[in-house]
């Protein structure tokens, strides 16, 4: 930790007492979860669900009854003079509540929105004091950007030699065939050549591209590769692992970008947003994991793992300055897609699957709890016939074409499976259609487990 | 494991489609309705009261009519002009109060919607009340084309703030007086009386800002919802304000400066007064 963070740090925490002191706490709430986890629509869902609840409507009962009924008012905190573009939570709901509904797309740069919440006071005379207001600071990013976290701690030879190490293994290594041929063709002493470099560049991103896409994989870096963002792609992004005995100008030129793009990553996105936080909610698509075979599921596991050993993994003087998340909970998306019943076991996995970020965290001393969370429950219970057995399923309206259907998602493990778990085969689960919803989210949205969610990670604050 | 069923996805016959699910989902967390207070014990015998007095002396009086114009015609129809006269005047003073008293409810609906966040009935409860609005009071005009939140914020903008200015120079005002008169009043009795009367006025003359006049029962009602009010307001201009600005002048004052500074603490509370009565009387709420 150089000084003049240090500084900042001490700074920071004396504003957070301060504003403890006088009732107007701010607490940064971050929503960490890899591409396609869920965390759009889960902040769409969050602000929608409680502004309802402000409103007086029973929204999140289990949040409600944890604050003993004392919330009173919910709005979005006034737009000041931030450069960063804001969540626009509207825009969603209007596209989730259309007809067709659309989902989000990619999120393909950070946005940021604040969300004030009233409560009256805990005491006898809670009613007589003035209000206590609570602000939570929210963040929506691409989660490929998350895996530029764990580059920080590293330097181009380790990167590369580790980033190389998993990919001359599994799907991986079939993947990115044409990238590894033509690092093998590559003469060690190669000079800077931009053609080389470009070359190289277009290779591996397209290898990192079929990974994600058709293979399910998440423990892809560096996150502007998949997903450029507003700036698109520069002259800074032109690099990729180079094998260890590389030492020509080449390597030099790699490294030199390397380092460029960690400080750009640094300054832009993660220094801002992922240096200070007091709670943090890591969302993980398990069930999508799953069904992308053992590799995806081992994959996730790892880049979770990776990402927490940054995030969570903070030193005694980061905690004493209040800089490291107190509670962190983890959450199983898109719970609506298994029955009822089958969302324990869910819990139960995303558990394991999370087992080295959550050691991770447990560690660095926060609260550590696990859920299982649909942000917009699409789907109702539902029995199907298969092969003569009756088998808990769910039933929902697809995406594409607006029929029905009913889908066994399979069995959910309450552990990581067996290796004969795996022999079922992959499987792809539709996009569903968003229920009904009200397009100005006068009564917030359907949800599974929001409510216990909040009620965990930030009931005790209010 | 080979018994097991795989994942899978099976289509609903047919290929119309299928409309989205419906969870009931509003229904399911509205608010709850709290119970209908309905009519208290007091009220009831006091409007069974007004209504034996008013339709007995009613009676009484069209007895007394017909039997004047047994008597003669022309003492009769002098009778009647009295009695029509009579009447009339009460109850004029009765519809007056209860335009005053219902005037209120105005501020109730407005306020009702935007809890619920119901566009249409906020709409039309601000229409109602901009056509309540005194004379020469600036109004937003027509808020049909625009989106709710930006009609809110042009109220606001428009009315509502100069209001609030206009009632904070009433409470200057008041608080003015009050001092002068607790400076050199002769006992704490007088003191408290005169603060109660100037209160009252002061807060029926915010009121008065807002369109509203209220009557007996409306000024009645009016002060109930300033007693809620204000204690917020006293809670939050003392407690927030002394803590964040660090000024605890007030409560310094009280102890030091004695007798001088009780008169400074009622001149504050007719300021605090004022701020509450327009709190109480805002269409929209803060
Ligand atoms: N059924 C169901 N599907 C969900 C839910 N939440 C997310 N999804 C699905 O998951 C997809 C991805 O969700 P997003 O919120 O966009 O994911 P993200 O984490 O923001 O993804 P990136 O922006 O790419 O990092 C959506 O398009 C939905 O199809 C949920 O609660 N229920
Ligand atoms: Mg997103």
């Amino acid at each position: 930790m150089d000084p003049l963070s240090l500084l900042r740090g001490l700074l920071d925490t004396t504003e957070d007492a301060a504003r403890a002191l006088v009732g107007r706490e701010r607490i940064r709430l971050a929503v960490t979860g890899l591409s396609r986890a869920g965390k759009t629509v889960f902040l769409t869902s969050l602000i929608a669900n409680l502004i309802a609840a402000g409103r007086g409507a029973r929204t999140l009962p289990a949040l409600s009854d944890a604050t003993g009924g004392r919330i009173r008012r919910v709005f979005v905190v006034p737009a000041g003079t931030e450069t960063v573009p804001r969540f626009d939570p509207e825009a969603h709901l209007g596209a989730l509540a259309a007809d067709p509904p659309r989902w989000p797309e990619r999120t393909e740069d950070f946005s940021t929105l604040s969300i004030a919440i009233d409560v009256e006071r805990r005491t006898s005379l809670g009613g007589l004091l003035p209000e206590r207001r609570l602000t939570l600071d929210l963040i929506d990013y691409p989660g490929e950007w998350l895996l530029d976290l764990p580059m920080l701690r590293q330097d181009y030879a380790t990167w590369s030699g580790e980033t190389l190490a998993r990919f001359r293994r599994g799907v991986r290594a079939a993947a990115a065939a044409e990238f590894l041929a033509f690092l093998d063709a590559l003469p060690a002493d190669a000079p800077a050549e931009d053609a080389l470099a470009k070359r190289g560049y277009t290779l591996y991103r397209d290898a990192l591209r079929a990974c994600r896409d058709a293979h399910g994989l998440r423990f892809l870096q560096p996150g502007r590769f998949l997903n450029p963002g507003p700036r698109g792609e520069a002259p800074l992004l032109w690099f990729f692992p180079l094998p260890e005995g590389a030492r020509g100008g080449l390597a030099d030129l790699c490294a030199r970008r390397y380092a460029a793009y960690l400080d750009d990553q640094r300054s832009t996105f993660l220094d801002p947003y992922f240096s200070r936080f007091h709670r943090q909610v890591v969302l993980v698509d398990v069930l999508g994991a799953l069904h992308a075979g053992e590799e995806a599921f081992r994959d996730t596991g790892d880049a979770l793992a990776a990402v927490a050993s940054i995030i969570s993994g903070a030193n005694w003087l980061e905690r004493l300055l209040g800089a490291a998340p107190t509670r962190v909970a983890f959450a199983a998306t898109k719970a609506d897609h298994v029955p009822t019943r089958a969302r324990d076991a869910l819990a139960a996995l995303v558990e394991h699957i999370a087992f080295g970020a959550r050691g991770r965290a447990a560690q660095s001393g926060a609260a550590v709890s696990c859920h299982a969370v649909a942000a917009v429950r699409c789907t109702e219970d539902a029995v199907a016939r298969l092969e003569g057995q009756a088998v808990a399923a769910v039933r929902g309206v697809l995406l594409q074409d607006g029929r029905g259907a009913t889908i066994y998602p399979g069995e959910v493990p309450m552990k990581p499976p067996e290796p004969d778990f795996w022999d079922a085969g992959l499987f792809t689960m539709p996009e569903f259609r968003p229920p009904r919803l009200d397009p100005a989210g006068t009564s917030g949205m359907p949800h599974l487990g929001l409510d216990a969610l909040l009620a965990w990670l930030i009931g005790d604050l209010l | 494991m080979s018994g097991r069923p795989t994942p899978r996805v099976i289509l609903d016959e047919g290929t119309a489609p299928a409309p989205r699910l419906d969870f009931g989902w509003e229904v399911q967390v509205a608010p709850p309705v709290p119970p209908a207070r309905g009519w208290s014990t007091m009220a009831l015998i006091g409007l069974g009261a007004a209504v034996l007095v008013l339709g007995f002396s009613l009676l009484e009086a069209g007895n007394f009519v017909a039997a004047q114009f047994a008597q003669a015609a022309w003492l009769g129809w002098l009778t009647l002009a009295v009695a029509t006269a009579g009447f009339g005047l009460v109850f004029v003073a009765i519809g007056r109060e209860l335009r005053g008293y219902l005037a209120l409810g105005t501020v109730d609906r407005a306020r009702a919607a935007v809890a619920r966040g119901d566009p249409a009935a906020l709409r039309s409860a601000l229409a109602a009340w901009q056509a309540g609005l005194p004379e020469g009071r600036a109004k937003p005009g027509d808020l049909g084309n625009m989106p709710i939140n930006a009609a809110c914020a042009l109220v606001e903008a428009k009315t509502l703030a100069p209001i609030a200015q206009d009632a904070a120079a009433l409470g200057r005002a008041a608080a003015v007086q009050a001092f002068a008169v607790t400076a050199v009043s002769p006992s704490p009795a007088l003191d408290a009386l005169v603060f109660g009367w100037r209160g009252i006025r002061l807060v029926r003359q915010v009121a008065a800002l807002h369109g509203f006049r209220p009557g007996i029962a409306g000024t009645v009602s009016l002060l109930r919802r300033v007693a809620v009010d204000a204690a917020t307001v006293a809670a939050t201009d003392v407690a927030v304000d002394a803590a964040v600005r660090g000024l605890l002048s007030s409560r310094l004052a009280e102890h030091v400066a004695g007798e001088a500074a009780a008169g400074a603490v009622a001149a504050r509370r007719m300021m605090l007064l004022a701020r509450a009565a327009d709190e109480a009387c805002r269409v929209l709420p803060r």
